[in-house]
């Protein structure tokens, strides 16, 4: 008999349960938003990334281990003067990321202005992560990591410097979100639990007995 | 520009377009753009409806939607809508009917809409001069119903749901300002009516199954709807084609045995048959047959054996390992017993058992199957016991046994939504039991001599198992291995005697192992003489079995990029458009005044889509009321491109609060594309302020025409219009200088004016007449009198609050009978709406004196300005109407009091 390899302990094929969750980008223009959504989505980086007018739609899947996260993801404008559409992208999200640039102080102010809105006007249970974006810039930081942690610390939101240019941290910050997102059977009431091995305790279930058959 | 030109190319020879009109059609609220003709061939008439590109010129900007033949059932009705009143000059609004179909048109301002009615009319009265003489047959419209029968039929379906409703709104609002619209009934149209109907009907029907089902262009675009459950199966599906990358082989050995008892009890121990092997095995699948062979098993399926023979079997497996029972099934006489070595539990799941019958009539439990199935690791697995027919000459009936027992055993899945698994359906089978097959056409010396000669390779050749193995007529693609062991049946039960009994049975091998599957070895096959209990010999047979057992980090890196190949087609599939513009400023907006621009949509995507202007959060309207984009939806095929036309246009709703500066033109547009994005399109205009939607208060207190004027200041005045407290120094005028202009003009030139009031004038003329009040660069206004007239009642009908407040309307109509109290009431006006009041019934009765060459008189003037001067803030109903108008007549007779007032005039 040849030797055993370490199979997986309930032989059974892991979990291909799936959530799917609304999550919305915001942010000051040009702090990357959009940057962010390609880099994890295609693994792209554009340096002459056009302006956002409008509301990117795109879909991308996180694997835990026992659970699939699929985010829709919703990039939106950053422009003032669309500031007032921004409640029809995250009305109803259950996640977002709000984006600034740690070269720009006042991308920060405008971030956390958001962040009020979000606790304000968005759904109660909504989680948010803030994205300190261009980390690669670090020769430029007017914005200290500390100062950005605290806040995100005190306000109890997630919080990573990024670089969509560098990929740092982005494949990180998604996941980060996936694994906080409750993820809660009613989503996917389909899916009835597995067994974890046969039961040889359960006496009923051994004999199975039957006159004339079918 | 007339563009009936464009619609003649598209006709026949014989055929022409008398006078076209662009007009927008009213369906469900959904507002369109459409180019109306009246055509005309020999002495009969249809209206053709078009879509059209902006400026028709030629035949190729033009498509036609819709004919509708000018018959006797043909009419066409001016109407009220809910929100606006009747009042000559605004946009015309018209229903045309034609059976039981209805479309509602509205049409421009102007005496061109005035002069195409005025056609309609004119063909439809001829009509109705013949009737029934003669009616029209319009064979001339053949040609082109099959173009337009699909718009057609649509139309009728949608119409055939409002018909109700546009009948009952049809008795409350119509009234014939245009054209007559009652038609007699009698059987004939009745019958038409009905045979209509039950058209409609079946149409609507149709449409109701079409709509009900969603129309997805490709299967990738499901996968973002999570109600399809596609995405699940997709993985589902993905992960089976490359379970190669993520499993590997680990060989685990199934001990397989079967024993025909002849309902006999256990008198010796089992070891010699189960612990056979020189290790323990991993698995043990045993199974019985004729376990109990009393008419009590048969008909109560029980029996004390059940229990007797699974102690004994317990008692006889490897003594080296321990052993747990999964499970055990039985049918009558037929057991399977499924062991496994405690440490292989937890990795067994989904087992479930299954039993079927072929024995008397084909299903009771003398004879057929019982069956288990599980998952091992990553590899399912079915085992099956059978019990198939007797005797030698019945083997035709084992084959049709066997393919019963695959055929209606069915495990059912976890998955409910999947159908039950068949036993075939498994990775792994392995087939075992009292087969019953026989040697046959040797006699049984022949046979005897064979086996003691031990030459089992020459018997088998006679083996009915084989032959028709061979013959591919049974057990298709199951394994046998070689038999190397004597035939298992019949013995004189307790020996190892050949069947003594006078039949002296041909000895057979009734009792075999079968297998089918991948990565499956057999190690032993054979039979165990010692054990003397029944006329059977048990068999067994110990597979080694390369089990699927997944490599967890290989496993995930598979799903992984599963996950991700279904994401990026996914992404693929989102649609995409590129805008030609996304910014348009509108410069100096007027009242009443179109403005348009086009923004053109190109679908430069991987597929095609559906595109949409949504409305915004908190928000009636996808857009401003004085902002329309047509089309506001569509669909859009790949590189295909589509003009939006965005149109702005000020009138009385939307000028008050643009004039005060309460309101911008200012908008955000939002483009959907279904299951995409969302484009942005901003609009901007300045607008020009206009008296046209100010107020009389605001007015009075403006010095100069209202264009001269910051945009401050105006709103300033607005503001203090509303303050009761006025400084000496802004002393406000007793009207507007715009009514006074307007009626002066009127006074001084129209006098004795043909039909005032009642002629429409030109929309070129009053877009004159508001620039001069609007700027005062001309000392007197341009334009017809008619245009004049016109414009006059387009200022009244657009004050914000009316002559008569809002506020005093109930009031009025409460004593509408009674002359001073309705003096009374007027007296407690505000200043400036009083002075307007008296300053225009002084005018009136001034025109009412020359009634014998403008052919005015109070019961033309007073619907005329009375709903203008009284409005309600609601709906008004046919008893109001006639309220308003008895209030107002009150003050059109002439009074000793008003008298002295004329006298007075400098005129």
């Amino acid at each position: 008999m040849s030797t055993r390899g370490t199979g997986r302990a309930n032989g059974n094929l892991p979990q291909t349960k799936i959530c799917q969750f609304k999550l919305v980008l915001l942010g000051d223009m040009a702090v990357g938003k959009s940057s962010l959504v390609l880099r994890f989505v295609k693994g792209q980086f554009d340096e002459f990334q056009e302006t956002t007018i409008g509301a990117a739609f795109l879909a991308q899947s996180v694997c835990l281990d026992d659970t699939t996260v699929k985010f829709e993801i919703w990039d939106t404008a950053g422009q003032e003067r669309y500031h007032s559409l921004a409640p029809m992208y995250y009305r109803g999200a259950q996640a977002a990321i709000v984006v600034f640039d740690i070269t720009k102080p006042e991308t920060f102010e405008r971030a956390k202005a958001w962040v009020k809105e979000l606790q304000r006007q968005a759904s109660p249970n909504i989680v948010i992560a803030l994205a300190g974006n261009k980390a690669d810039l670090a020769d430029k930081r007017l914005v200290e990591y500390e100062e950005a942690q605290t806040y995100a610390e005190d306000t109890g939101l997630l919080f990573m410097e990024t670089s969509a240019k560098t990929a740092m941290n982005v494949n990180e910050l998604f996941l980060a979100i996936a694994k906080k997102m409750p993820k809660t059977d009613t989503q996917n009431p389909t899916h009835a639990a597995r067994h974890r091995g046969v039961n040889l305790q359960d006496p009923d279930a051994q004999s199975t007995r039957s006159c004339c058959g079918n | 520009m007339d563009q009936s030109v464009a619609i003649q190319e598209t006709l026949a020879e014989g055929e022409s377009c008398t006078i076209a009109v662009e007009c927008v059609s009213l369906l469900n609220d959904v507002r369109d753009s459409k180019l109306i003709g009246l055509v005309r061939q020999n002495k009969e008439h249809a209206l053709f409806i078009y879509s059209h590109r902006r400026m028709a010129i030629t035949g190729e900007d033009v498509t036609l939607g819709q004919i509708i033949p000018i018959s006797y059932d043909f009419s066409v009705v001016e109407v009220s809508s809910p929100d606006e009143l009747a009042v000559v000059g605004a946009d015309t609004r018209v229903r045309v009917t034609f059976l039981e179909e209805e479309l509602e048109l509205k049409l421009p301002f102007g005496s061109h809409t005035r002069l195409f009615l005025s056609e309609v009319n004119r063909a439809w009265s001829d009509v109705c001069q013949q009737y029934p003489k003669e009616e029209p047959k319009f064979d001339w419209l053949t040609k082109y119903r099959k173009v337009s029968k699909g718009a057609r039929s649509l139309r009728k379906s949608i119409g055939a749901t409002t018909v109700k409703m546009s009948q009952m709104k049809k008795a409350e609002r119509a009234h014939t300002a245009n054209s007559s619209a009652l038609k007699k009934e009698d059987e004939s149209a009745r019958g038409d009516a009905l045979q209509s109907q039950e058209k409609v009907k079946g149409e609507v029907k149709d449409d109701l199954i079409r709509n009900s089902q969603p129309v997805l262009s490709n299967k990738a675009q499901m996968l973002g709807m999570p109600q399809f459950g596609l995405r699940d199966n997709l993985i589902k599906c993905e992960l089976l084609k490359n379970e190669d990358a993520y499993t590997y082989i680990e060989n685990y050995s199934f001990f397989l045995g079967t024993y025909n008892v002849n309902g006999q009890t256990p008198k010796e121990s089992l070891s010699p048959w189960l612990a056979s092997t020189a290790s323990p095995p991993d698995f043990y699948l045993i199974g019985f047959q004729e376990l109990d062979l009393s008419k009590e098993a048969f008909l109560f399926n029980d029996t004390p054996k059940e229990p007797e023979w699974m102690l004994a079997v317990y008692k006889g497996l490897h003594p080296d390992a321990k052993y747990a029972l999964v499970k055990l099934v039985r049918l009558v006489g037929i057991m399977l017993l499924f062991y496994v070595k405690a440490e292989h539990a937890p990795h067994i799941s989904e087992v479930e058992a299954e039993t079927v019958g072929t024995g008397v009539m084909g299903r009771m439990g003398n004879k057929g199957a019982v069956s288990i199935r599980f998952q091992f690791h990553n590899s399912d697995i079915c085992v099956v016991n059978s019990h198939l027919a007797a005797h030698t000459e019945e083997f035709e009936r084992r084959n049709q046994d066997f393919k019963d027992i695959c055929r209606r055993i069915q495990f059912r899945q976890e998955d409910p939504t999947l159908p039950p698994l068949t036993i075939l359906k498994h990775n792994i089978v392995l087939w075992l039991g009292d087969l019953n097959y026989r040697i046959s056409d040797l006699e049984v010396d022949h046979v005897k001599d064979l086996i003691s000669k031990k030459d089992f390779e020459t018997l088998h050749t006679y083996d009915q198992l084989k032959r028709q193995m061979d013959e591919e007529v049974v057990f298709v693609g199951f394994t046998e291995g070689e038999i190397d062991f004597q035939p298992t049946y019949k013995y004189d039960t307790g020996s190892d005697q050949w069947d003594t009994s006078e039949k002296c049975r041909v000895p057979a091998w009734c009792d075999r192992i079968l297998w089918r599957g991948k990565s499956i070895k057999q190690l032993h096959y054979q039979s165990h003489m010692t054990l003397k209990t029944s006329d059977h010999k048990p068999v067994s047979s110990l597979l080694e079995i390369g089990i699927k057992v997944v490599n967890e980090e290989s496993y995930k890196r598979t799903f992984e990029e599963i996950v991700r190949q279904i994401d990026r087609l996914e992404n693929d599939c989102i649609p995409s458009v590129s805008l030609s513009e996304r910014e348009f400023h509108f410069q100096d907006v007027k009242f009443m005044q179109h403005q348009a621009r086009t923004v053109t949509v190109h679908n430069d995507g991987q597929v095609p889509c559906q595109f949409e202007f949504i409305q915004k959060l908190d928000e009636p309207a996808y857009c401003k009321p004085w902002l329309t984009a047509n089309p506001a939806k569509g669909f859009l095929a790949q590189g295909a491109s589509v003009d939006i036309d965005l149109e702005v246009f000020v009138n009385r709703h939307t000028a008050p609060e643009l004039n005060a500066g309460l309101q911008q033109l200012e908008d955000i547009l939002v483009l959907h594309l279904e299951r995409g994005k969302d484009y942005f399109i901003s609009i901007t205009g300045s607008y020009l302020p206009s008296c046209f939607g100010s107020s009389l208060s605001a007015l009075c207190l403006l010095r100069e025409p209202i264009q001269d004027m910051p945009l401050e200041s105006i709103r300033e005045l607005s503001v203090k219009s509303n303050s009761p407290v006025i400084d000496s120094a802004d002393k406000p005028q007793e009207i507007p200088k715009e009514i006074w202009m307007m009626v002066d003009h009127l006074f001084r030139y129209a006098k004795k004016q043909e039909d005032l009031f009642q002629q429409p004038g030109l929309r070129s003329e009053f877009e004159e007449i508001r620039d001069c009040l609007d700027t005062g660069c001309l000392d007197t206004l341009p334009g017809s009198n008619h245009s004049v007239a016109e414009a006059l009642l387009l200022f009244l009908d657009a004050l914000p609050e009316p002559v008569i407040p809002f506020s005093f309307y109930q009031q009025c109509l409460d004593c509408c009978s009674d002359s001073s109290h309705c003096r009374q009431i007027i007296s407690m006006l505000p200043q400036c709406h009083k002075n307007v009041f008296n300053y225009l019934t002084a005018f009136l009765q001034e025109l009412l004196r020359h009634s014998a060459y403008n052919r005015l008189d109070v019961n033309v003037v007073a619907p005329i300005f009375a709903g203008l001067l009284l409005r309600s803030p609601d709906k008004q109903d046919i008893n109001e109407k006639r309220k308003v108008k008895e209030f107002f007549q009150h003050f059109l007779v002439q009074t000793s009091s008003d008298r002295d007032i004329h006298e007075k005039s400098p005129e």
